[in-house]
């Protein structure tokens, strides 16, 4: 009874894979994260010096989750869902955030605000945009500031029963945003502190801390699917490239063709503890480049490369940032 | 982070048995408790004899965690909160204003970056007429290297006004001038020591009224980092980054909580490679920012 039981099993092939694929569908960001499928539990980190547009891609993630997929017979294509802002940087801009949901809302898609913008220009009063989606869009927005890493660390704690809270109306938390994750780096490596008295307490250290929030943050993808996400920025900039640029002798042949950078040479030093760089599941490198892309008679915008290092993708994509949002540059 | 013994006598749920229970697995504090997996935790207290008592004890402490942490705000109260509190303060010169897309924004840090005698001071004294005279609300000046000077300011100040009615003037400049206060500060650790004051202060003052503190201006926090520039190699370099961060964010703090706009003018240096080549980007690193820099 028990082992026939066994043998004949729970579900069949097509039931499980209609119940996991209806749950696990591939998120589809906008450019320029839109090269690789990411899935609920991947862990995607945005690395960059500052600036390059991480904060933005957030900020655009964040908006692409709040939409509904449709409304009114206009499609959005969003997530409809919530998405959580833990911001360590704390120089979040809501004007920014509004305005590009405003945009959105007036325009529907991303490209047909681009070409209304480039035609005519929108004054900022006068987007026509439906007010009760925004409330809605706006309210599902769900924010925090950090100044600390125990700060950090008592938001995630406690982030799991806000999630809970907001499942029991209904609500699902579909991205976790940080901003960035390397905030208190520095100075949790300062104050790494004597070891104190009864030799196994645990130190507050900058191993301690993001060994704790790995495990935090990985318990919280297990409890509740949902995509991460996490800026990082780099220090010092781009140290290898920089090497190459002065050492005349060497030939730089390897480092002048951009593309051909492979995971092992990272293009920035990596300052975050194993425990962090084993969790990622995704990687993209995002740098300003020296070219500057004349959109209108006084609209200058300086273009950036985006580079997937994990998975390894060969090739860069350019992209701008504009009054819009993120734009490809071909 | 309070040591759970102090919590004691406001939660009694954290009596002396859970003590002894969280210190058989090193957890003296509440800081101890953050590092530590409260869900492993709450297992090991299933197997304690007064299990129940133990895992109420871990959701007190959760909520205590809970508390300890900013509000979460969803987009409209962030907005709501932007709108109210966050405006813009004009610093009295319109090139800059123009440049600033109206003025100094309460809430967010302005640095002002510049070779030297650029005029990074003389802003700072215009901003800080300017707001004392028409915002009604108070600036705090913190300088370094005592370019405060009280004779620019009051120029500033009698710049516009009528120049026939003495006694008015001079009424209305003491009002003014009283609206700033300026205090010297010549090292990091008396910065954060007036700076802890300052939030204190703000904390513990009512709402509302004239003295509210509108403008905090700090010339100059990167003069204040190179004595400790110069300390041994590596430790040095680190204990630099950790303090300039550390001021950030708390000025970063002062600024969202307190509703203030902070200016800070920070010398820029030009580098030669052989700096760049230390990992040197530029005297600040990675700190205090905001996308608003004025060269």
């Amino acid at each position: 009874m028990e082992a026939k039981g066994w043998i004949s099993g729970d579900e069949s092939a097509k039931e499980m894979l209609g119940r996991v694929l209806s749950r696990a569908r591939p998120f589809l960001l906008l450019p320029p994260l839109h090269r690789v499928p990411l899935r609920p539990r991947n862990v995607l980190e945005i690395v960059g010096p500052s600036p390059s547009a991480k904060t933005h891609l957030l900020i655009q993630a964040a908006l692409t989750c709040v939409l509904p997929v449709d409304w009114n017979g206009v499609h959005y294509g969003g997530f409809d869902g919530f998405a959580i802002f833990i911001d360590l940087d704390c120089r979040f801009d809501i004007f920014r955030f509004s305005h590009l949901l405003k945009l959105r809302l007036a325009s529907g898609s991303v490209s047909e605000i681009d070409r209304e913008q480039n035609n005519n220009t929108i004054k900022r009063s006068s987007i026509a945009y439906d007010e009760e989606l925004y409330t809605l869009c706006m309210r599902r927005f769900s924010y925090v500031r950090c100044y600390d890493s125990f700060e950090f660390l008592a938001t995630l704690k406690t982030l799991h029963y806000r999630i809970q809270k907001e499942k029991a109306y209904g609500n699902c938390v579909h991205m976790l945003l940080i901003d960035s994750i390397g905030a208190f780096h520095w100075i949790d490596r300062a104050s790494t502190c004597l070891p104190l008295r009864g030799s196994n307490r645990k130190s507050h250290s900058v191993q301690t801390v993001l060994e704790t929030v790995v495990q935090e943050i990985r318990k919280l993808l297990l409890l509740h699917p949902m995509l991460a996400i996490a800026t990082k920025a780099t220090l010092f900039g781009n140290r290898a490239m920089n090497e190459a640029k002065w050492n005349l002798r060497k030939p730089d042949t390897s480092y002048s063709q951009i593309g051909g950078i492979t995971a092992l040479q990272l293009p920035y030093r990596e300052y975050m503890p194993s425990a962090w760089q084993t969790f990622v599941t995704h990687r993209i490198l995002l740098r300003p480049s020296d070219d500057h892309l004349a959109v209108s008679d006084d609209q200058n915008h300086s273009v950036y490369f985006s580079e997937w290092l994990l998975p390894s993708l060969s090739f860069l994509d350019k992209f701008i940032v504009k009054e819009a949002g993120v734009f490809l540059v071909a | 982070m309070a040591p759970l013994k102090s919590l004691e006598q406001e939660y009694p749920i954290l009596d002396s048995n859970f003590q002894s229970f969280c210190a058989s697995h090193d957890i003296f504090s509440v800081e101890d408790l953050l590092l530590h997996d409260l869900y492993v935790l709450a297992a090991f207290a299933e197997q304690e004899s007064s299990s129940e008592r133990l895992k109420q004890g871990i959701a007190q402490v959760l909520s205590i965690i809970d508390g300890q942490h900013q509000p979460w705000l969803n987009g409209i109260e962030l907005l709501e909160d932007a709108q109210r509190n966050k405006h813009v303060l004009s610093t009295g010169c319109e090139g800059i204003d123009l440049l600033l897309h109206g003025g100094l924004r309460v809430g967010q840090l302005t640095e002002l970056v510049g070779p030297s005698s650029s005029g990074k001071t003389q802003v700072c004294l215009l901003a800080a007429s300017n707001v004392a005279k028409k915002h009604i609300g108070s600036v705090v000046y913190l300088d370094t290297g005592n370019s405060f000077s009280p004779q620019r300011v009051t120029q500033f100040i009698c710049q516009h006004s009528d120049p026939a009615i003495d006694q008015a003037k001079h009424r209305t400049l003491q009002k003014v001038m009283n609206n700033i206060s300026c205090k010297s500060v010549f090292d990091i650790f008396t910065m954060f020591d007036v700076l802890h004051q300052l939030e204190f202060n703000l904390r513990s003052q009512m709402q509302g009224g004239d003295c509210k503190v509108q403008l905090l201006i700090v010339d100059s926090v990167s003069s204040m980092v190179t004595p400790i520039l110069g300390g041994s190699g590596s430790q040095g370099i680190h204990s630099w980054h950790a303090l300039m961060i550390s001021a950030g964010y708390l000025l970063k703090k002062l600024a969202h909580e307190h509703n203030i706009a902070v200016l800070d003018p920070t010398l820029r240096i030009r580098l030669k490679a052989s700096d760049l080549k230390n990992g040197f980007r530029n005297k600040k690193g990675k700190n205090q920012k905001k996308g608003r820099k004025i060269v």
